[in-house]
């Protein structure tokens, strides 16, 4: 029995060490407490729902997101989800959950007031203030990269993302996305988006 | 008007004449010829002045890279305390010689380099090549006398290869070339015509053109194009050779073999690049830590505060200067305080995605093609290949087997498993010579904009960023520097980020001095 515990302690800390290797290669790219770093294009995961998080790497790990070709930086997320532990994913989204989060810096130029108009769609399932809401498996949509935002709408509408029928919660947001009309109806939204802190 | 505006007037229709037919880096170029604008290299490093007895000056020098190991040696010759924070498990940036059982550090394809330990089977990842031009680096390799040898750069036996030329097959860089100004000459003795003539051009000038045109083609007598004795390709002798040769795309590789810092044959370290960095290590080593990825950069009223992981532990240093090499990608993701007209620079320029990949060949199977050294094109997406300079007539060497720059093709490739970029690299290869994929083995490959605290390689200036950004990048933001390569006028020349250094340590000299008189 001590043995046992001696060397599930010793699991447990070899464990621990991928996993502090993994959440070097998160800050690697998504910046010190993965506050996002729009210089390689990696947005903000700190704040993120732990269960979306897991959720989006799983789905990187299936390919059923990051696998389109066009999707270059899909792509590189993909690599990285796909070399990591997989026994990791839980502690990863965990601690991510609990880094200390700075506000992200507003890059997208659009008008709030219109953008609010159309925001009506969006709130449906993401809700009014933008908090999300786990029980319809949506995310909060404040404070994250405005400019991951508008990538991931055209992503959506371009076909690039929520196209694989494994991707169960893309395919809808997919549709939402499909009615905005153009690139001036999505800073619109996401500008509204801003200012929701 | 005085005699002065008038003269400067016409230096500016001049300049402006220069950069319509030429483009502005023929303006710029013109423009140092004429003493418009201040030349930034240096060959001596700056004159530091030596700390007076009792004042001590800190300098926390981010990276230990050419510029932050260039740094650290002047600044400690001088007397100033120097610590040297490298993010990675090895130094020198990228300076990288890659041997047998070398990790490459790629994010999410980690490999490891399966080349015989043989002291000349390496593959130099980074800076691979040095003009005589570059002084400032060559002065340290003389100092620290780092052994050199010739480089071979241009090799008119390699080969050209475009599939939208003579069907793909390959050519030598001599056919290539000489056919192609035999064409161009030509083509010149018959455009230009007497008639053209004006008191710009009197008869014997328009003579001397077209002797000038027919010794640069080579053209006989008659002012046709001779096909030289020793080209073989059918091609050149088609209906519509000229047509092919001028709609091929294969000159637009190959023209950056004849920019400024390239030349036929260049300089490197015998036994890899990094021989530079170890001859850096043998004296300033003592001050350099590894593994110390930065986590926080603020800069303070007195200097600068920056937060440090080491083994698993948060520690803190508190400097009067910083020196910091951290491409800009990855500081624009670091917890930091600069001002927002300062960091919103550090996203501004794109990262450069320089691909490059490597094999270990059985046999240097080129040399029995009478290749010695240089340069094969192709406009496959390997799109290079470079023979070794070294070792030659030994059983073995090392290839280069793709070498591209563009953004384009760096993506393709870092979307490959290394396994998947070596074998497309070899079928590629088949074009230039032959049975390649049996003679090559072992491929190890970066893809410079996912290795591990790197994400880039060079940074993408443009002129138009450059005017906006270059200025207040190479300026402090208060005592931090931001330096390397990528501030500096030659991204991707370790000659660059020797300058960045000169510049950073330079302005803290005179800081220093005048705060103490």
């Amino acid at each position: 029995m001590i043995r046992f515990g001696f060397l599930a302690s010793l699991l447990m800390m070899a464990a621990s060490a991928v996993a502090a290797d993994d959440l070097a290669t998160c800050i690697l790219c998504h910046g010190t407490n993965t506050n996002g770093n729009l210089g390689v294009r990696a947005p903000k995961l700190s704040g993120l729902e732990p269960w979306y998080l897991k959720r989006q790497l799983e789905l990187f790990r299936s390919s059923a997101r990051g696998a389109h070709p066009k999707d270059v930086s899909g792509g590189e997320m993909r690599t990285v989800a796909l070399a990591l532990q997989a026994d990791s994913l839980d502690k990863i989204a965990a601690t991510i959950a609990t880094f200390k989060e700075k506000p992200p810096v507003v890059t997208v130029a659009g008008d709030p007031a219109r953008g609010a108009k159309m925001y009506a769609t969006c709130a449906a399932c993401h809700g009014a203030n933008g908090r999300g809401n786990q029980a319809l498996h949506t995310p909060a949509l404040a404070k994250r990269s405005d400019w991951y935002l508008v990538t991931q709408l055209n992503n959506f509408r371009d076909g690039l993302r929520g196209v694989e029928t494994s991707d169960l919660y893309g395919g809808p947001m997919r549709t939402a996305a499909m009615t905005l009309p153009n690139a001036q109806a999505i800073a619109d939204v996401v500008a509204h988006i801003n200012t929701l802190r | 008007m005085s005699a002065n505006d008038e003269m400067s007037l016409s230096r500016r229709r001049f300049l402006h004449l220069v950069g319509v037919i030429g483009g502005s880096t023929a303006a710029y170029q013109a423009a140092l010829g004429l003493g418009a604008l201040p030349t930034v290299a240096l060959a001596q490093p700056p004159d530091i002045a030596p700390l007076p007895k009792g004042i001590r000056k800190s300098v926390l020098i981010l990276g230990a890279c050419i510029a932050g190991l260039v740094s650290a040696y002047e600044l400690t010759r001088r007397g100033y305390d120097v610590q040297v924070l490298e993010a990675s498990e090895r130094v020198g940036g990228r300076v990288w010689t890659v041997r047998g059982g070398d990790v490459i550090d790629e994010v999410g394809h980690r490999q490891v380099c399966n080349f015989d330990r043989e002291p000349h089977l390496y593959f130099n990842a980074g800076a691979s090549r040095i003009p005589g031009e570059h002084l400032a680096l060559l002065g340290y390799w003389r100092e620290l006398n780092v052994e050199l040898e010739p480089f071979v750069n241009l090799n008119r036996d390699a080969w050209v290869q475009d599939d939208a030329l003579f069907g793909g097959k390959r050519l030598r860089n001599r056919e290539y070339v000489n056919e192609t100004r035999s064409f161009v000459a030509e083509l010149g003795t018959k455009s230009i015509k007497p008639e053209m003539l004006d008191e710009q051009l009197t008869a014997a000038d328009y003579k001397a053109v077209l002797e000038y045109l027919r010794q640069f083609g080579r053209l006989d007598i008659n002012l046709k194009a001779a096909r030289s004795k020793r080209t073989t390709s059918a091609g050149f002798a088609g209906p519509d050779a000229m047509k092919q040769l001028f709609n091929s795309r294969i000159l637009s590789g190959m023209a950056y073999g004849e920019s400024e810092d390239q030349q036929p044959v260049m300089l490197v370290p015998v036994g890899g690049m990094d021989k530079i960095v170890d001859a850096f290590m043998k004296k300033i080593g003592k001050y350099v830590q590894i593994g110390a990825r930065v986590e926080t950069l603020n800069l303070t009223e007195k200097g600068v505060r920056v937060v440090y992981r080491r083994k698993g532990r948060e520690q803190e240093s508190l400097a009067d200067f910083c020196i910091n090499s951290i491409p800009m990608q990855l500081l624009a993701g670091i917890d930091h305080n600069f001002p927002n007209e300062y960091a919103a620079g550090l996203t501004a320029v794109p990262r450069g995605k320089y691909f490059k990949l490597a094999f270990q060949a059985k046999e240097r199977f080129w040399e029995r093609e009478g290749i010695y050294g240089g340069i094969s094109w192709t406009m496959q997406d390997i799109s290079q290949m470079w023979y070794p300079s070294n070792g030659i007539h030994k059983q073995k060497g090392v290839i280069l087997g793709a070498y591209t720059f563009a953004g384009a093709a760096g993506d393709k490739f870092a979307a490959l498993s290394p396994d998947q970029r070596a074998a497309l690299a070899k079928q590629q290869g088949e074009k230039l010579h032959p049975g390649y994929s049996n003679f090559v083995e072992h491929g190890v490959s970066v893809a410079w904009h996912r290795i591990n605290h790197m994400l880039g390689c060079a940074a993408a200036w443009n002129e138009s960023l450059r005017a906006q950004w270059f200025d207040r990048l190479q300026s402090p933001a208060g005592h931090h520097y931001l330096v390397g390569d990528q501030m500096s006028h030659l991204p991707s020349w370790q000659e660059g980020a020797v300058q960045s250094a000169f510049h950073a340590i330079a302005d803290i000299d005179q800081r220093v001095r005048e705060a103490n008189t």
